[in-house]
């Protein structure tokens, strides 16, 4: 079931509509009009496969306040810089070291310069996960396009 | 258990602080993904986790982040990388890392508050240093 609901999001990725699969509140709203029909077609899909995404976000957002120690009353948006939130740059990398260690993969020397928010950091995630199973999610790929 | 030799490369001296601060990170990086197998190898399980060794090293080098001076930087770096090289070769031993790593001690006044727990400022300054 990890492998399917991983193969949505891949297919997800190709249309390179990461942002709008991810949490339906703000998603369809800034990309709602070119992508109503497709995501009227892929929402029912979506629903009943656990999909990543959402959980990727809460899980960063669980480990940044942990990291930088953030109340419980601080603001914790999904598009908040880590900045903001009173992380140096030493913080930056620890967290994504944190999320290295969490989720098992492996983040680039240029993949990481560019995480300045925790959207980025969780589709960052999300797209390393999908690509380390190489060989299962193009097989399931193919699988679920048949059954589409 | 094999003694690997893991030469510590001197490499030229940074250019400028971002390069400097771009070997921290390197060098933090590679500490980070080395602290599982230093967990297997001194069996450290039972005694603290990831997070912790990860928070401590952090600390550690968040203790000189004002310095400025690039070749400082390198220095600092170079007795990093010596550390690193000696603990996962199994160079130390389990105390040596508890001792260092996951115990929490702040200096000489912390033994003296609790062999005489005098709350006397004039003490506390005298147990840190001579001149106050």
């Amino acid at each position: 079931m990890a492998s399917v609901s991983a193969t949505f999001v891949s297919f997800g990725c190709s249309f390179n509509q990461t942002k709008c699969i991810t949490a339906g509140k703000n998603c369809t709203i800034s990309l709602g009009m070119r992508n109503r029909t497709l995501t009227a077609v892929r929402f029912p899909r979506l629903r009943v496969s656990c999909s990543a995404k959402p959980e990727t976000v809460t899980k960063v957002m669980e480990i940044v306040k942990k990291q930088l120690a953030l109340n419980d009353d601080v603001p914790l948006k999904p598009e908040s810089k880590f900045s903001e939130l009173g992380a140096d740059s030493l913080d930056t990398v620890e967290i994504v070291m944190i999320m290295e260690e969490e989720f098992g993969i492996t983040v680039e020397e240029d993949n990481s310069q560019s995480i300045t928010t925790v959207q980025e950091a969780a589709e960052l995630i999300d797209k390393l996960v999908a690509a380390k199973p190489d060989q299962p999610a193009s097989e399931s790929e193919q699988k679920s396009e048949a059954i589409s | 258990m094999a003694f690997t030799m893991r030469a510590v490369k001197v490499q030229p001296s940074s250019a400028s602080l971002e390069e400097a601060r771009h070997r921290v990170f390197d060098f933090f990086k590679t500490a980070c993904r080395s602290l599982p197998s230093i967990m297997e190898i001194y069996n450290l399980d039972d005694v603290v986790t990831i997070s912790q060794l990860r928070s401590n090293i952090s600390a550690q080098i968040r203790k000189n982040a004002h310095i400025t001076n690039p070749k400082v930087i390198d220095m600092l770096l170079l007795k990093g990388d010596e550390e690193l090289s000696n603990i996962t070769e199994h160079a130390k031993q389990r105390h040596h890392i508890i001792g260092q790593y996951v115990v929490e001690h702040s200096g000489p006044h912390d033994k003296g508050s609790t062999k005489d727990p005098s709350t006397s400022e004039f003490l506390k300054n005298f147990y840190t240093s001579n001149y106050f």
